[in-house]
């Protein structure tokens, strides 16, 4: 338990690779109601590539910041950056770290840390296709962890 | 669209979803490997006193705004940033409306600034920015 996250922003995830095949891209428009698939990846999945390919999951994140899923983590921001449209069926390696850890006191919502870690996928030649940014948002009872 | 057809104070075709899919919500907590029980499970709901109906998953919300923006930029790749901020709970049998306005137009780079809002009987539960690139 710690009242200061600071420490955690530079630590980088284990990364790994990641492939978008047809059939997801497919089931997944078909789950956001969007339009049939064409050879472009739907865009908003890219966040779930990112996710998948970067090593880690959600319970890793929370775990790097003491908290559980009990403590009410709740998603906060997500940014997702396209240099060109990621394409199914295509293997991509994603990198990534925590950028920035920020703890913030509401009268509503008490203390809380906002935590933010950024995603990035690259193509075969090493050249970036996709950010992927995003800010959880940990609850912290009386000013300490979760 | 193209980007002589659109200025400051355009708005997008909105995305309408007219009843949000508890269904849908299974399709979609199996494609995130996401095992949170509030999007599977009416009694977990009611246990967290969130009420009675589960709560979609947030990448479905965001992913309605991108939609919406999809149908503005006629090609995938005019795509370039959606940033959003989660701001409340959709819940299955909700209508949802997603709605965009251009606040700003860079005739030079053909880039597009477009606010975004996402919102549940007049409520915003998303918010945000994107930029999209229309051809000339």
């Amino acid at each position: 338990m710690s009242d200061d996250y600071s420490h955690l922003v530079g630590h980088r995830f284990p990364g790994g690779t990641v492939t978008v095949p047809g059939w997801v891209d497919r089931l997944w428009r078909d789950a956001v109601l969007a339009d049939p698939p064409g050879a472009a990846v739907h865009p908003g999945l890219a966040y779930l590539a990112a996710v998948q390919g970067s090593g880690v999951t959600f319970q890793d994140i929370f775990d790097l910041a003491e908290a559980t899923a009990e403590s009410g983590p709740m998603f906060g921001e997500q940014t997702l950056t396209f240099e060109r449209p990621l394409t199914t069926d295509t293997e991509y390696t994603v990198e990534g770290e925590i950028t920035g850890v920020v703890r913030k006191h509401g009268k509503r919502a008490g203390t809380f840390d906002m935590l933010t870690f950024e995603l990035r996928l690259r193509d075969a030649a090493g050249d970036l296709v996709a950010t992927n940014a995003n800010t959880f948002i940990f609850p912290r009872a009386a000013g300490g962890a979760a | 669209m193209r980007l002589s057809e659109v200025e400051v104070g355009t708005e997008l075709a909105p995305f309408v979803v007219e009843s949000v899919s508890a269904e849908k919500m299974k399709l979609m907590a199996a494609l995130l490997r996401d095992p949170t029980p509030i999007h599977l499970d009416e009694e977990a709901v009611r246990r967290l006193g969130m009420g009675d109906r589960v709560v979609n998953q947030g990448p479905a919300n965001q992913a309605y705004l991108v939609n919406m923006l999809l149908g503005f930029a006629g090609d995938p790749g005019g795509i370039r940033s959606v940033t959003v901020r989660f701001l409340g709970n959709v819940f299955a049998g909700d209508r949802v409306e997603c709605h965009g306005r251009v606040t700003e137009v860079d005739a030079d780079t053909g880039l597009v600034t477009v606010e975004l809002e996402e919102t549940v009987d007049g409520a915003p539960v998303m918010a945000g920015t994107a930029v999209v690139a229309l051809p000339d």
